[in-house]
């Protein structure tokens, strides 16, 4: 059975993104195992001279590392992804490489009707910066619009045709993570170029 | 035109502020920009609401106060910092200065794509709903390699990069010309709504007292059960009685008044007689709305002229009110801030400044002579808009409506600079032949 990371991509209290991650975590408890991860409480990212990550950050690492993949739900702040989860990936990218060749899955839930497609196609471009270098699934995009009325009381997503897309881009997701595992080649060389990055030359 | 720079970036050894550093320095001739600092600015958090935090505050002000704003960007994860864009989210939740206002990027980073795809991003950003910015088409400036693309005084190097930097800010010069030119036609009315009849109430409008009352003061007083006498009052740094206070801002060498922001006229430094006073005030006054301390005709003026300072299009003007002989009056008007830089009213302050001239020349043994090239006045206004600046009568904040009051029809414009004032001679300072005294005696004399 696959572990995977469910990263809230938001730190705020209140969220419709960690609820459809948690509507996710029991609705597929059979399929998969899934943890959930908060961006919360980190402090602003500043390239720090010393290199020193903080412990949350290096917490967060080693659990990406063990995971055979990641899920990340976003919200769209300004037409993009919050400043919170960029700040995330910023520290889960300095001088640490989590990200490197893990496969990742993009979804989003907003209160209005576009569904986040907009920080989707953002974060998908920042998963996809050489520091990061995540597999992220192609072709996929999950948009949950007008979150606050999707969920019912007991946290279970109301719209029959929403849950059987995201239970077949679930689906599709276990085998992405498997093809990805047969990279193996472009792997090691992916790793090296990664670690090459430097972030004291950015 | 004024301007502020924020660089997207909080680490210790910033580029990009490095660029924006240079561009205030090196362009001062043309553009008056301010590096403003985010260091400060927290993690945005909608459960956490800081927008009335000093920090974001700050950036509002600076940001409401500026003519445009260039930002400039590093990237990192092929995207702007979360820092910046962190600043961006606290100015498009609750507040949303950066709406309607002409923003210019610029990016500097350390390898070939110069912040390419940052840039990208954050016009997409900027042009959100929420931020509504107007961001310059076009006019891309990308520093790359910037490692070495400074010289040990942190100026650029290379002279064709300075002058294609030049360009792009004339160009935004314009194009911030363009959009505050549509923006001001937009809210041309907007100083109409200043309620100088102080119908609306702040926090600390004293309420049931008729504020048109000639004994405003006392009833005000009793019903707020106010310091007085030997009371103790602890101020920002000291702790004086209230007669303390009132030796001291009486002996204060100028004419002070204060109105709120609610635009009532609440004290002023009760130094003399109304009649003896360089802008007369008289004890009955104090309590009244603005509209009470102005002829009708006035009021346009006044409107124009609190409604600048609320709004922080100047935080202080200065108006000179030539007409009486031998003295050189002035009338400053500063806008009132809290810590937070909310709007607090108005520090009228009215000083003849012959005398500090005359003292200046005479330790310095110099003496004044014509300037054969001045064109316009000395005295410089702070507001640039004389199209809707008022006349000098007609902003005193809450002066007596005399007919006794000097005016001068020929200075009516607030901004001095455009003004032709035909009542006082040009003048330079020169040295005199033989000084009469130690022209280094200054301060230590005698």
């Amino acid at each position: 059975m696959h572990k995977f990371i469910a990263m809230v991509g938001t730190n705020s209290d209140e969220s419709t993104n960690r609820k459809l991650l948690q509507f996710m975590q029991t609705h597929y408890a059979d399929q998969a195992e899934m943890e959930l991860m908060e961006i919360k409480d980190l402090p602003v990212f500043n390239k720090p001279e010393s290199l020193q990550i903080p412990e949350q950050a290096q917490a967060m690492a080693a659990k990406i590392e063990e995971a055979d993949g990641v899920i990340i739900s976003t919200p769209e702040y300004d037409h993009s992804a919050p400043a919170a989860l960029m700040n995330a990936l910023e520290w889960l990218s300095f001088h640490i490489k989590p990200f490197a060749d893990k496969p990742v899955m993009i979804m989003g839930a907003s209160y209005g009707a576009l569904g986040t497609s907009r920080a989707q196609a953002h974060l998908r471009q920042i998963l996809d910066s050489p520091e990061l270098k995540a597999r992220i699934m192609p072709s996929s995009e999950f948009m949950l619009g007008h979150s606050l009325q999707a969920f019912d009381d007991a946290g279970q997503l109301t719209d029959n045709q929403k849950v059987a897309q995201l239970d077949s881009l679930f689906g599709e997701f276990q085998m992405f993570v498997e093809i990805t595992k047969k990279l193996k080649n472009s792997h090691a060389a992916t790793y090296q170029d990664v670690r090459g990055m430097d972030w004291t030359k950015l | 035109m004024k301007l502020v720079g924020i660089a997207g970036s909080i680490e210790d050894k910033s580029y990009n502020r490095l660029l924006l550093k240079f561009m205030a320095n090196h362009f001062s001739d043309t553009v008056d920009m301010e590096v403003l600092d985010i260091q400060d600015v927290p993690m945005f958090n909608q459960s956490n609401d800081q927008t009335e935090g000093e920090a974001v505050q700050y950036l509002k002000r600076k940001i409401l106060q500026a003519d445009g704003v260039i930002i400039a960007t590093p990237e990192h994860n092929h995207t702007i910092t979360a820092a910046l864009k962190s600043v961006i989210e606290w100015l498009s939740f609750k507040i949303h200065p950066l709406s309607g206002k002409p923003v210019m990027i610029v990016g500097a980073s350390y390898y070939e794509q110069g912040s390419s795809r940052a840039q990208l991003n954050l016009r997409q950003i900027l042009e959100s709903p929420g931020v509504d910015a107007v961001v310059m088409p076009g006019n891309e400036f990308l520093l790359s390699n910037v490692k070495d693309a400074f010289d040990d005084q942190n100026n650029l190097k290379d002279a064709r990069t300075v002058s294609f930097l030049q360009s792009t800010l004339g160009k935004f010069a314009t194009f911030v010309k363009m959009v505050n030119a549509m923006d001001a036609e937009a809210h041309a009315d907007d100083w109409k709504k200043e309620d100088l009849e102080a119908k609306g109430e702040v926090e600390t409008t004293i309420k049931g007292v008729d504020m048109h009352a000639a004994d405003w003061v006392e009833q005000a007083a009793a019903k707020t059960n106010a310091a007085e006498g030997d009371d103790y009052v602890k101020l920002d740094r000291g702790v004086l009685t209230v007669n303390q206070l009132n030796w001291f801002l009486n002996s204060m060498p100028m004419e002070l008044t204060y109105a709120d922001a609610n635009n009532q006229f609440l004290y002023y430094n009760h130094q003399m007689d109304g009649d003896k006073m360089l802008a007369s005030r008289t004890p009955a006054q104090a309590g009244n709305p603005l509209a009470d301390c102005h002829p009708k005709r006035a009021v346009p003026g006044v409107k124009r002229a609190v409604h600048m300072l609320r709004t922080g299009e100047t935080d202080l003007f200065k108006l000179p009110v030539p007409g009486i002989p031998d003295k050189y009056i002035m009338h400053y008007y500063q806008a009132l801030h809290d810590d937070k830089g909310e709007y607090k009213g108005i520090n009228e302050f009215v000083l003849d400044l012959l005398p500090i001239v005359n003292y200046y020349l005479k330790q310095t043994g110099q003496v004044l002579a014509a300037d054969p090239n001045a064109k316009t006045d000395a005295v410089s206004g702070a507001s640039t808009k004389a199209a809707v600046a008022p006349k000098p009568d007609e902003v005193t904040g809450a002066s007596a409506d005399t007919d006794a009051k000097p005016v001068e029809p020929a200075v009516d414009e607030v901004s001095g600079a455009s003004a032709d004032v035909d009542a006082e001679p040009k003048a330079v300072v020169v040295p005199t032949p033989e000084p009469e005294v130690d022209s280094v005696s200054g301060a230590s004399s005698n």
